[in-house]
């Protein structure tokens, strides 16, 4: 192999631009969106700090366990496991494990972020956090898990690389339901 | 003969089919895989929403900040990890074998990476603005969410490209597989500089 360094390099700037792009607009285009929700009951926000601990850690877990189940299942056609929905055991037991590995990610940040705001003197209940919690993340693993199934089987259907497409979809999709779903369960317990 | 080494692989092809469910696809192994990087990636996102909680006085004296914040993560996140897993393939490759500033694969990977955050930062910052303005909220003017932006992602990814491509050697030179360290600890660390940065910037704009 020749030395690299004498020929052109294999990682040029503008490729890595030309192909970043696309999906950084996207990116840029849904987190805005997730800033209007969170702009619109900015005072009330404010003035609970406890949730704003909780936000950023809380709305990661949709979008790390979905693109998880996502690259699961992207292996898993490329293998050519990926014939059938309903009785297909990758797809069943990567969801089911997903669901348990967000669940129990979702209470651990119950725990984290009452002993920090606690630390911090502006403590909530541990029951107030860990409802709100539980209810954001059953709305946030049920929609971002089913768009994930759906975007994989379909990219697989028409012969795209889910790889290329499901990752950096899902990461903001699970944003963007994460704050909706927190802002669901803070309506539902009479907080905002 | 020839249908006897076909039934041969036929069972050779649903052995290891079976083997793949019941090793790598069974509900026990996934999650004994991924549970303890998604707690360490809580604890990082607990960090960052201590820095957002501290963020108050900023979110009240810069309108549309509170806008931007998610761009600004989601971007780092983006960028850093896909610098991260093209880093560790460049490695794989032979590419790259040391921290070397003369290497173009590093160089271009890291300039790239660079340039790629400034650009998005500047669309994430315009948008931001009119976004704010068109839905009839307040916000603190282009030039001041622009320049948050650029300055929070420049900062941040300048730091994290330097942490990936010196974790993604080290970790190669110890034995490890880059792409399974360095993808999830970038992710974590990405959150925690990124929210950093965007406080830090956010102080600087203030005291304009």
């Amino acid at each position: 192999m020749k030395k690299p360094g004498h020929q052109t390099p294999y990682y040029t700037v503008n490729g890595i631009i030309q192909r970043g792009l696309p999906v950084l607009l996207i990116t840029c285009i849904m987190g805005i969106f997730v800033g209007q929700i969170l702009n619109s009951r900015e005072k009330n926000l404010i003035s609970m700090p406890a949730i704003l601990i909780l936000i950023p850690s809380l709305i990661k877990i949709g979008g790390d366990t979905g693109s998880m189940l996502g690259a699961r299942l992207s292996s898993a056609f490329h293998m050519g496991l990926g014939d059938n929905l309903r009785s297909n055991p990758v797809v069943h037991n990567s969801v089911i494990a997903a669901s348990i590995v967000g669940f129990v990610s979702s209470i651990s940040v119950s725990i984290l972020v009452f002993l920090a705001s606690s630390f911090l003197g502006f403590g909530m209940p541990f029951l107030t956090i860990l409802e709100i919690s539980l209810i954001a993340v059953v709305i946030e693993l049920s929609v971002v898990y089913c768009a994930t199934v759906a975007i994989a089987f379909i990219s697989h259907r028409f012969g795209i690389d889910p790889d290329d497409t499901v990752i950096p979809f899902i990461a903001s999709l699970g944003d963007l339901v994460g704050v909706t779903g927190i802002f669901i369960a803070l309506y539902m317990l009479d907080i905002l | 003969m020839t249908s006897e080494s076909h039934r041969d692989e036929d069972i050779f092809e649903s052995q290891y089919i079976d083997k793949y469910l019941s090793e790598y696809a069974s509900v026990s192994s996934i999650v004994r895989e991924a549970l303890p990087f998604e707690l360490i990636a809580t604890v990082g996102g607990v960090a960052a929403g201590i820095i957002f909680s501290g963020m108050t006085n900023e979110l009240e004296m810069i309108p549309g900040l509170i806008v931007i914040y998610p761009g600004v993560l989601g971007l780092r996140g983006n960028i850093s990890s896909t610098l991260g897993s093209r880093l560790g393939s460049a490695i794989h490759l032979g590419l790259i074998t040391d921290l070397d500033r003369h290497n173009p694969e590093l160089m271009n990977n890291i300039s790239g990476s660079l340039i790629l955050s400034v650009i998005a930062a500047i669309m994430l910052g315009i948008l931001g603005h009119f976004v704010t303005l068109a839905l009839g909220f307040e916000s603190a003017g282009i030039f001041k969410l622009v320049l948050i932006c650029v300055i929070a992602s420049f900062t941040s990814g300048v730091i994290l490209s330097f942490i990936a491509a010196l974790l993604a050697i080290g970790m190669f030179r110890f034995g490890f597989d880059p792409d399974n360290v360095v993808t999830p600890s970038i992710a974590t660390l990405g959150d925690i500089i990124s929210m950093f940065m965007l406080f830090l910037s956010a102080k600087l704009v203030v005291m304009f």
